[in-house]
């Protein structure tokens, strides 16, 4: 006998998880319909297929300016992200210091701000020094966001890496930069491309800090996004947009964690 | 390592302490500086603006708390945070119970295929937020999917749409549910997953029936994990203000709205505005540190 589980509670409960998963998907299959159909309203009935909204949101500079600022914002932004994560888990991994829980409670600790509150204090901090908000400020917030998650991936992965191949490779003489090029960081890469992923998303999808320090004239896809939404005569173009960038970033996100997994498998074969 | 370190001539072990303490700063130095100045010092000017040492009207300013008792005496700021609140809990305490099915069944149905399925469950999460949002406005508006649909298949007049449906309250928290509640499964998966199942079987052995297994074992070594995912939710729910602004209407204004409308309408009070963001900062913190074994644990076990 299962003691966790009788036959009939496991077929509720997969009965259970169809429905929540159908709950899940059905608004986005809903957006995925209407972005084909030949409307300005996304209402029933249904009015027939078109490839309009995808074509005039692919003409449309304003929207593609948006798509590539936040890009430009996210790959920039992650960068900084990732070098800064890797710096301080391999100290919170390798190193014992005086105060090491003070600290990561520090590192850690975007996690839980709420983003209001992060907006506003860089809006002021930005407005109290007298920089003028550009990508650049945006691009500083969401390194503050993006970096616990960096830390919290690549933390776990320096943990299973054998401390032994580091010291033989000091013994042999390498450097310190040295042992981290050419031992370390092969052995993290898979966990640094998924924290860059992480961070990237992460940035791309931002709206609450970057609508606080977002400068003017270049703003991100989101600010773009929540300012369409409150114009009706966009909808269709942007639920056409809308479907494109999920289907975009649910293959990236599941791709990413797919390679990671094997990725580690093979260096987990290797036995380090 | 340490096992080696006894054994190793003194100037060796010398040399590598000396390597290490020199590199720690060194490792740290660079993200504890970058948190120290974008973080923790745009806190403190928060602070200044909150008790008026920083203003942007100009003149002459000195320290008051003015703006602090005017909100701790102030009905419609508390009224509004507590009415965040109590839309935070409910929501928090409702996909928490609608989580934990379904964590449980990923975790210990012996489902093949558990962490495929655990993907499909997290993907909607790793989507754009504002995206989904969306979704749910296309749906409920009074021209949207839900009512257009009932009007068309006769179900009720176009006269009458159900316009509660869209800018309310309930929007509000059906959106917010909708959004966090994949990811809510997660710190629950962890945790029942590390479940020993040997317990299950030693209850079930010692005579206890499933129900009771479920109550005295599994249940309570469970809890980090629930605690965590409420607090996962809740934490970032009570200071929301996107969704409640696109979906919510007046009746689904929250704390979060009120925060930013104090800095970007067109008068502007960053005083008060500030007061308010430290306030909430500081219950989150306050419930962080309470919280904070049942938080960092399950985190760390995930990845």
């Amino acid at each position: 006998m299962d003691a966790a589980l009788s036959k009939n509670g496991a077929r509720l409960l997969r009965a259970f998880f169809a429905l929540v998963v159908v709950f899940l998907y059905a608004p986005i299959l809903i957006l995925l319909i209407f972005s084909f159909n030949n409307s300005q309203l996304p209402s029933f009935p249904l009015s027939g297929f078109t490839l309009h909204w995808y074509h005039q949101f692919l003409t449309n500079a304003d929207l593609r300016a948006a798509l590539e600022t936040s890009t430009t914002v996210a790959a920039l932004s992650s960068i900084v992200a990732v070098a800064l994560g890797i710096l301080a888990s391999v100290a919170l991994v390798r190193k014992n210091f005086r105060g090491k829980s003070p600290v990561t409670a520090l590192l850690l600790s975007p996690l839980v701000i709420p983003y209001v509150v992060l907006g506003v204090s860089l809006l002021l901090l930005f407005q109290t020094v007298g920089i003028n908000r550009s990508i650049f400020t945006v691009m500083i917030g969401h390194i503050v966001l993006s970096l616990p998650y960096t830390i919290l991936v690549l933390m776990p992965r320096l943990q299973q890496i054998d401390v032994g191949l580091e010291e033989a490779a000091y013994d042999l003489g390498a450097s310190r930069l040295r042992t981290f090029r050419s031992i370390v960081f092969p052995l993290i890469l898979p966990a640094v491309v998924s924290a860059y992923l992480i961070a990237f998303t992460t940035s791309f999808d931002e709206y609450a800090v970057a609508s606080f320090v977002v400068g003017p004239t270049r703003i991100t896809f989101p600010v773009y996004l929540y300012s369409a939404l409150r114009f009706p005569n966009n909808l269709p173009q942007v639920i056409a947009v809308a479907v494109v960038v999920m289907i975009v970033s649910l293959i990236v996100v599941v791709g990413a964690e797919i390679g990671r997994r094997i990725a580690e498998r093979r260096l987990g074969a290797l036995d380090v | 390592m340490a096992t080696q370190a006894g054994t190793e001539p003194a100037h060796i072990r010398r040399r590598r302490r000396l390597r290490i303490d020199l590199t720690t700063p060194s490792l740290l130095g660079l993200p504890v500086a970058y948190l120290v100045v974008f973080f923790l010092v745009p806190i403190a000017i928060v602070a200044c603006y909150s008790v008026d040492v920083y203003s942007i009207n100009p003149g002459k300013h000195s320290f008051t708390l003015a703006a602090w008792h005017d909100f701790l005496h102030s009905s419609v700021y508390l009224g509004l945070f507590w009415k965040s609140v109590k839309m935070a809990l409910i929501v928090s305490g409702i996909i928490v119970l609608l989580a934990y099915p379904l964590a449980y069944f990923l975790a210990l149905s012996e489902t093949k295929r558990k962490y495929v399925l655990l993907l499909v469950l997290i993907a909607p999460f790793l989507t754009s937020y504002l995206l989904r949002v969306l979704a749910w406005k296309v749906i409920l508006g009074n021209q949207g999917v839900v009512n257009t649909f009932l009007f068309w298949t006769g179900l009720r007049s176009a006269d009458h749409p159900i316009s509660q449906l869209l800018y309310s309250r309930f929007a509000v928290m059906l959106v917010l549910g909708y959004v966090w509640l994949p990811f809510v499964a997660l710190p629950i998966f962890v945790s029942l997953e590390s479940l020993d199942r040997r317990l299950l079987e030693a209850a079930s052995d010692l005579g206890a029936s499933r129900r009771q297994a479920f109550r005295r074992v599994t249940l309570p070594l469970s809890l980090p994990g629930v605690i965590a995912a409420f607090l996962f939710v809740f934490i970032p729910t009570l200071g929301e203000f996107i969704t409640p602004s696109l979906v919510g209407g007046t009746s689904g204004y929250m704390y979060g709205n009120q925060i930013v409308d104090l800095f970007e309408t067109g008068f502007p009070d960053w005083e008060t505005g500030s007061v308010l963001a430290l306030f909430l900062l500081g219950v989150v913190a306050i419930l962080t540190v309470v919280f904070a074994r049942f938080l960092r644990a399950p985190q760390l076990e995930t990845s």
